[in-house]
Order: structure tokens, then C-alpha cells, then sequence
């Protein structure tokens, strides 16, 4: 069953005069359980993707729907409603609110859908304990090291338990231990709980943790692999390829 | 795009951003030279009375000056802070710090000139005005006339020149200090880093609590007769000005942090938008802020109770006068009574006339004191008290053994309060009598100058009276032993009776008053300082309300990562801005409802001294600060409603 089903968006930035157009009518589906990564150069407009995608930024044209309900023709609102039940975000830069404890960062997103306090505790302890970060637990962010913000991050994203999380270069800003330590933990929660993930990343290595990889140019699909019951090096290999040719600036003729 | 472009663009953007500022500037500017057109205006000597009119106007002036320019020199403070980026930027691209500094100082010249050539502008359309509203609180009958003078002009434009030189100062030595990296990261380094609240912390802040409390039951205490000798009074004074500004300082520094801590510690980490927003930044922030909070409260809770308490003396200046003196005029001496009785039926006013014989008797009155006062002041075994015969008190019976105290001033009835019963002694030069003491009645009876400035008047039974008569100590008495009181019939009439009164060429040796003269007089002085007071406080409120104001935009512009994570993990608008709603209560809250405690218990502890009625008047002085002061607080609120809905 797919999750995510996007149709023909185009999104384009600036005015009449001056149009810039950033997505031009990609189609996307993206099936329950899935760990889909999506790739391109820097411009190609994958940052964007992941936007519309998860509602943060509106598209120019086209549909999206997650779940089965379409949220291009929804209004703010609604939006943040779905937001706060559907999606869970990781962001590069952590994104936590320095004023608040890991844990309470990570319970926020409970705090919304107003969840019963004792509910609330049993989910946090669970999540924390497996992606390791119940000792910090009443540390500040400014405390711990990006590995360990990041992996609250990753909490706060999944304990809500929502039906796609969205991660924007999580291990963009992390060393190499840290970034496969969090991206071990991402591909567990995905295998255990079943959960969706869409992540956008530019690294070749986070790319081969997953089960798809879409790459794009220039605003459209340029091609997709799928790692099938190949060892993560192959696939490794075959994105690493794939890179190449993608890569590069168009001959001037 | 030249440098001019850049400048006037500037300019333009930073106008939207520092509307308040502008606003205050304007203010302030407007405001002081009207007091000095005030000072300077032939008109003001009439307001003058007995106060110096235009001194104290000029000394309202001075001290507005120093509010004001450490308001402009704070706010432009919180400003270069903010633009450091761009500075940094200009750095950038290769200009000196000579060219940049020149640039923020012709943006500045231009937007502080205009502002002060507006406030000069608006000062003098409204000086008029001002001086109308002194002539009517101070009840002066003249005419406003609208002149523009020059020395003013000059005055104001000198004042605020030297105020822009030290801002221009603080620029350049802000520049000079700063290199390029410092520059793009000084926002971040300015707030204070989280930590965790240390033990320490919790014991300055219950510290700091345990003083205001303490400084509190001092001020209470103030004026019950703990404190007897002025070195004593004055001791205490100091210490509660002591324990409660360092209380408040230790307040803002720990115990807001603590409090909120513990409510944190509650929650166990699971905690709602609201508290999101408002618990934890206020937690830091508070702390970081301590003095400015510290310095704001002292001044707002100063300015409050200044004026409450002018307002209270404005308030109470007829009942006063009414106290002072309780018949409209009031003679000593049987010729001018006459003369002046004459004068009144001269021209057709009906008047009735009270004739009361006074008697100065030492009297025993320990019995009846509530407390015992010692022997410093005074001897209560031997206290002089004013004494009446029943027979001059219209409704008044006593038996042959029966005192009745009549008139009680506010500040003796607190300094030394009486029983409601007991016994007292009459100490003639011979004989003694004993008499038992019925109570007291509010009524006042005697002018001030028989009764020494709010000493009750004993009322006796006639006998009794003629009895002291005859055995009176020729050492105590007053020159005068019968008060005449002229009332008229007519009240509309008095101001004619007044006219006559002050025309009558009376002995001087004598003393003769008029309640409506009396009421005047007060009135003048008591407008005066209300007037000055008023528009000080006013110049305060402002200028606090702004620079919190200022400090909620520029927290605003750090947070607002913050509320882009939480509109992404799905919290809308709505829910955000309640959340800050919340907060600038707390933010805006706190600082107003310690500075309103403070200066209630500084109007409680002396109130007394200043006039008869207390609560009306406070209570509107509170209300309408509180209201103006909330002004801010809702600006900021939309300042807020802005930036969340642009943070995503």
C-alpha cells in the first residue's frame, strides 16, 4: 500500500517576471515501511522535494497525498493538525530547543496531541532507551555531543510514532561513528516498527542503509535503484556509479 | 548603489523596526522642552505659591534629562548589538571602521535629529496645552499664551546634541572593540548560556525573597513608634531601601529561576506549549536581565509611589484644609471678628457666627496612650491639650465625670494612637480631676494653630470647664483664649466672603485664616508636584515599557529558530502566540507586579504624612500605570504574532 503518493508537482519560486522553477512535475510513491533515500546535487532541488513533501513549503501544482488524504489543498490549520499526528522530523542541524532537556524535547511532539502523562513516560523510556540516550536524559542539548542531539532528534522524530518521518541530511554535521551509529538506529526502527522513512542526503555511505534511492537532476527523477538482496557494499558500489554519472555540469555545445 | 543609497535605505528599514524608539525620542524630546518653555515662561510665577515653581520645574528637567539619556544610550545599545551582522558585513566587503562608523553616524544623525525636531515641534504645539493642565491641577486663574521662544530652542537642541555625541561614543568604541568573526556571532554570545539551577542559585533566591519580606515589615513598622529618634528612623530607612533593592536584584537572579524550576521539576519533562515558552526562556533570561530588571522596579515602584502619595496629598488638600481649619474663616481676635463681620453684612452675606472659649490644660493621659512611648517625646503625664465646655459643641451632653476627644490628626492617630476608654486627669495649677475618657470623635473643632497641628480637643461638662477656668497655669496658655469661627450661610458666596476677607486690614499680631485660602494654597503646591511628578513618571513608564519592549524584539529575533522547529513538529499560530501570551505576561508581569508591591507598602508605611485618604487615590494611580504599562506588553505580543508567522 503506498503511504505517499505525489503527482506531477511542480513548484516554482519568484514572480511572473522572474520564474524560477525548481520542481517540474515529479511523480514520487512511496510504500508503508519503506527507507527511501532521495539524491542530487546541490540545486537539484531535494531539499525542496522533502519540503513539499512534508508539508512545510506549499507546491505550485500537482497533488500529494499521505495516507489517503490530499495535503496540497489543505489550509494551515489542517496542516499543522497533520503535521502533529502523521510526520516526525530530523533536521542537520539538530533542531532542538536549547531551553529544554532531552527528554523534554523529545516529549513535545506528545505534548501536542495532548497524549495521558503516564502513556507519554512509557513511549519515551522505550524510544530513548533504544537509540541510547536515556542516561542524558536531563542533560541540555548544549550538553551533549552532536551524535547524541542528533539521536534526540531521531526520538523526538519516532515517538509519536507518526506514519512517515522525514529527515533533512541527518548526518550532514556528524563525524563518521556518529553518522553510522544514527544511521544503524534509523534502519532498526525501520525494520522493527515498520516505519516509513524518507531522507534526503547528499552522502553516498547514508544513501546504502536504504532499501530505495532516488536520485534527482534538475528538478525531475533522473533515475531510482532499489538495493534488493544486495550486501550494502554493492549497493554502495552501483549508488556510487550512479553518482558519477549523474555528476558533473551539461556540455556546453 | 552609493553610500547615500545605502544609508537612506537603512534608515527606511529601521524606521518600521523602531517606531517605539523614534516615538520615545519624540517624547522625551517634546516633553522636555516644554518644561523648559514652562521654566522660562513669565506665566509660570503664578503657579509658584510657596514651592519654587520654576526651580522645581528645572530640577523635573534635569532628571529627566539623566532618564532619558540612559533610556537612548540602553536602547542604542540592545540596536548596534542587533546590526552587528551588518557591520560585519560592511567589513566584509573591505570599508574601515572609520567609513562604517561614519555611515551608522549619519543614519543616526538623520533619524535622532528628525525625531528631536518633531518632539521640539510637537513640544511647542503642546506646551500650551501643558501649562493648561498645570494652571487647572494647580487651580491658577490665567490665561496660556503660545510663544515660541528661543533660548529653549537652543537649550534642547544643546542637551540632546551632547546626548548624541555620547551615543555616537558608544558606537565607536562598539566598532572599534569588535573583529570580524565577533561580530557575525555576537548575538549568540550576548544571552547567557543554559545551566543547570545550582543549590546556590535556590538559597539567593529564597535570600533574596526572605529580604523584600523583610524590608516590607520594617516599612510597616516605620511610623508605629519602634523607631523613636531620627538617627533610629533614618537607620531604618536605609535599611529598607537596602533589603528590598538588593532583595529584588537576588529576585530576579534566583528566585524566579527557582520557582519556576521547581513548577519544571513538577512536570518531570512532559510539558505543554505554554510552558515551553514561557518556564524555560523566562528561566535563563530572567537571570541574565537581573539588573536591568532591578534598576526598572526600583524606578517604576519609585515613580508609583511618588505618585500616589503627591496624588494623595492633591487628593486630600480639601479635606485637609476642611480639618485644619473647620469654620470657613477662622478669627482670634474680637476686633477683627467684628470688623470683619461688619465687612460681610456690608455686602448682603449671611454668615453664622461660633464663639468658643479655649482653656490649655495639662493633662494625665498615660492611661489612654494604646502604647507606651517612653519619655523621649514627650511626657504623656503631662500632656497639653486644648479644653472646650460641652455648652460649645452643638449635640454634645457630658456627665459631670466624662472627657470626649474631638480631632485627631491621621499622622498622630498612627504615630500615637489612643484606647477607646480609660481614665484621664485634668492637672490644674492646684486642684486634679479625674474624668473618664468617652472616646473619640472625627469631627475636628478648632483650627490648627489652637490644637498644635492635630492634637484632639478635650470637650468637658461645663462645670467641670468653669472649675479649670478659675485653677488655669497662666504659663501654658496661648495668647488667645477665644476662637471665633464665621461660617456662610451661602457657599456660592464664599469666594465674595474670601474676597472681603483678604481686603480687611487685620492686626497682624493675631492670627486670622480662611479654609478656602488654606485649600488654595495646598492645592497650588500639592499641583505643582503632581503636575512635575506626573509627567516624570509618565517619561519613566515609557521609557521602561520600551526598553522591555526592545528586549522582547530582540529575543523574538533569537527564538525564532524555535518556533520554526515547533510549527514544523505541528504546532500552529495559534497555540504559539498563546504560548507567548503567556510569557510577556510573566515577562512584562513580574517586573510590574513587584515594582506595584513595593511601592504599596512604601505609600503604607507613610501615606499618613502626605494626607487623610489613602485608597482612592492609589488605586488609581495603580490602575492607570498598570494600564499604560500593558500598552508594551500587547505590542509585544504583536511584534511576536509577526515573527511566528514568519518562521516558517
Amino acid at each position: 500500500m503506498n503511504i505517499l503518493e505525489a503527482k506531477k508537482i511542480h513548484k516554482s519560486y519568484g514572480n511572473k517576471l522572474n520564474k524560477q522553477e525548481v520542481l517540474k512535475g515529479l511523480d514520487i510513491s512511496i510504500e508503508e515501511g519503506e527507507f527511501v533515500s532521495i539524491m542530487g546535487a546541490s540545486g537539484s532541488g531535494k531539499t525542496t522535494l522533502l519540503n513539499v513533501l512534508s508539508s512545510i513549503d506549499k507546491i505550485s501544482n500537482g497533488t500529494i497525498s499521505i495516507d489517503g488524504q490530499e495535503i496540497s489543498g489543505m489550509k494551515e490549520k489542517m496542516l499543522a493538525e497533520f503535521r502533529k499526528n502523521h510526520l516526525g522530523f530530523i533536521f542537520q542541524e539538530y533542531n532542538l530547543l536549547d531551553t529544554l532537556t532531552v527528554k523534554e524535547n523529545i516529549l513535545l511532539p506528545l505534548s501536542i496531541t495532548k497524549t495521558p502523562t503516564r502513556e507519554a513516560f512509557q513511549k519515551f523510556d522505550a524510544v530513548a532507551k533504544e537509540l541510547g540516550i536515556h542516561d542524558v536524559k536531563d542533560k541540555y542539548p548544549n550538553e551533549i555531543s552532536g551524535g547524541q542531539k542528533q539521536r534526540t532528534s531521531a526520538a523526538r522524530a519516532f515517538i509519536h510514532e507518526p506514519s512517515i518521518i522525514f529527515a533533512d541530511e541527518p548526518t550532514g554535521a556528524l563525524d563518521s561513528k556518529s553518522a553510522s551509529d544514527l544511521l544503524n538506529k534509523l534502519s532498526d526502527m525501520n525494520k522493527k516498527h515498520n516505519a516509513t522513512i524518507i531522507m534526503v542526503t547528499h552522502d553516498p555511505v547514508a544513501a546504502s542503509y536504504c532499501s530505495r534511492v532516488i536520485f534527482i537532476k534538475d528538478g525531475q527523477i533522473y533515475t531510482q535503484l532499489n538495493k534488493g538482496d544486495e550486501t550494502r557494499q554493492t549497493f554502495f558500489k552501483d549508488i556510487m556509479k550512479t553518482q558519477g554519472v549523474l555528476g558533473g555540469v551539461q556540455n556546453e555545445h | 548603489m552609493s553610500i547615500n543609497q545605502l544609508i537612506f535605505r537603512n534608515l527606511k528599514k529601521n524606521l518600521k523596526n523602531y517606531y517605539l524608539y523614534v516615538f520615545a525620542l519624540v517624547f522625551s524630546a517634546s516633553l522636555y522642552f516644554a518644561f523648559v518653555t514652562l521654566q522660562y515662561d513669565p506665566a509660570m510665577d503664578k503657579a509658584e505659591g510657596s514651592i519654587k515653581g520654576a526651580a522645581s520645574i528645572r530640577a523635573a528637567s534635569i532628571l529627566l534629562v539623566a532618564i532619558v539619556s540612559i533610556f537612548l544610550l540602553y536602547a542604542n545599545s540592545i540596536f548596534i548589538k542587533r546590526r552587528s551582522k551588518e557591520i560585519g558585513l560592511f567589513q566584509l566587503i573591505g570599508m574601515t571602521k572609520n567609513r562604517i562608523f561614519r555611515i551608522l553616524s549619519a543614519e543616526n544623525l538623520i533619524l535622532y535629529f528628525c525625531s528631536v525636531f518633531m518632539g521640539i515641534f510637537i513640544g511647542f504645539a503642546f506646551s500650551k496645552l501643558i501649562i493648561m493642565i498645570l494652571f487647572k491641577i494647580t487651580g491658577v486663574q490665567a490665561i496660556a499664551t503660545l510663544q515660541f521662544s528661543f533660548l529653549p530652542f537652543i537649550q534642547t537642541l544643546i542637551v540632546f546634541s551632547v546626548i548624541y555625541l555620547f551615543i555616537m561614543l558608544m558606537n565607536y568604541a562598539f566598532i572599534k572593540r569588535q573583529t570580524i568573526l565577533s561580530l557575525f556571532r555576537v548575538t549568540s554570545l550576548t544571552e547567557g548560556k543554559v545551566k543547570k539551577v545550582s543549590i546556590a542559585e535556590m538559597i539567593i533566591g529564597i535570600f533574596g525573597i526572605i529580604l523584600i519580606i523583610s524590608g516590607y515589615i520594617v516599612s510597616s513598622k516605620l511610623f508605629d513608634g519602634a523607631f523613636m529618634e531620627m538617627s533610629e528612623l533614618f537607620m531604618a530607612m536605609i535599611f529598607i531601601l537596602a533589603s528590598v533593592i538588593i532583595g529584588t536584584y537576588l529576585f530576579y537572579k534566583g528566585s524566579v529561576s527557582f520557582i519556576f524550576n521547581i513548577v519544571r521539576k513538577k512536570k518531570n519533562g512532559y510539558l505543554n506549549i505554554n510552558e515551553v515558552l514561557s518556564l524555560s526562556s523566562i528561566m535563563f533570561r530572567m537571570k541574565s536581565n537581573a539588573i536591568l530588571l532591578t534598576i526598572i522596579t526600583t524606578v517604576s515602584a519609585l515613580a508609583i509611589g511618588l505618585l500616589s502619595l503627591s496624588y494623595i496629598a492633591y487628593y486630600s488638600a480639601e479635606k485637609m484644609a476642611v480639618s485644619s481649619i473647620p469654620n470657613d474663616f477662622s478669627l482670634t481676635d474680637k476686633k477683627d471678628a467684628e470688623a470683619f463681620k461688619q465687612a460681610l453684612s456690608a455686602s448682603n452675606i449671611a454668615y453664622d457666627e461660633e464663639k468658643i472659649e479655649v482653656l490649655q490644660t495639662n493633662v494625665n493621659a498615660k492611661n489612654i496612650l494604646e502604647k507606651n512611648l517612653g519619655a523621649v517625646t514627650f511626657d504623656a503625664n503631662n500632656m497639653v491639650l486644648s479644653v472646650i465646655s460641652e455648652k460649645s459643641v452643638k449635640g454634645i451632653n457630658l456627665a459631670k465625670d466624662e472627657t470626649l476627644f474631638s480631632g485627631y490628626s491621621s499622622i498622630l492617630e498612627k504615630v500615637m494612637p489612643l484606647k477607646d476608654s480609660g481614665k484621664v486627669e485634668w492637672k490644674g495649677k492646684h486642684e486634679v480631676i479625674p474624668q473618664t475618657y468617652m472616646g473619640l470623635n472625627d469631627e475636628s473643632i478648632l483650627p490648627y494653630y489652637v490644637t498644635d497641628g492635630g492634637m484632639p480637643v478635650a470637650i468637658v461638662d461645663d462645670a467641670i470647664f468653669n472649675r479649670l477656668k478659675k485653677d488655669i497655669d497662666p504659663k501654658i496658655q496661648k495668647i488667645f483664649s477665644v476662637h471665633y469661627g464665621i461660617d456662610i450661610e451661602d457657599d456660592a458666596k464664599i469666594p465674595e466672603a474670601n474676597e472681603t476677607f483678604k481686603k480687611m486690614k487685620f492686626n497682624e499680631e493675631h492670627i486670622q485664616e480662611s479654609q478656602l485660602e488654606t485649600f488654595d494654597h495646598q492645592k497650588k503646591n500639592m499641583g505643582l508636584m503632581m503636575f512635575i511628578v506626573g509627567f516624570l513618571g509618565l517619561t519613566f513608564l515609557i521609557t521602561s515599557g520600551c526598553i522591555l519592549y526592545f528586549k522582547q524584539m530582540d529575543e523574538s529575533e533569537n527564538e525564532k529558530p524555535n518556533y520554526t522547529i515547533l510549527r514544523k513538529l505541528g504546532f500552529t499560530q495559534g497555540d504559539l502566540l498563546r504560548g507567548i501570551q503567556a510569557k510577556q505576561v510573566f515577562n512584562f508581569g513580574i517586573p510590574l507586579v513587584v515594582g506595584l508591591l513595593h511601592s504599596y507598602f512604601a505609600v503604607q508605611s507613610g501615606w499618613f504624612l502626605f494626607g487623610t485618604e489613602v485608597w482612592t487615590p492609589m488605586i488609581i494611580v495603580m490602575v492607570l500605570y498598570t494600564a499604560l504599562y500593558s500598552i508594551f506588553g500587547i505590542l509585544s505580543v504583536l511584534h511576536y504574532k509577526k515573527v511566528i508567522k514568519d518562521s516558517l
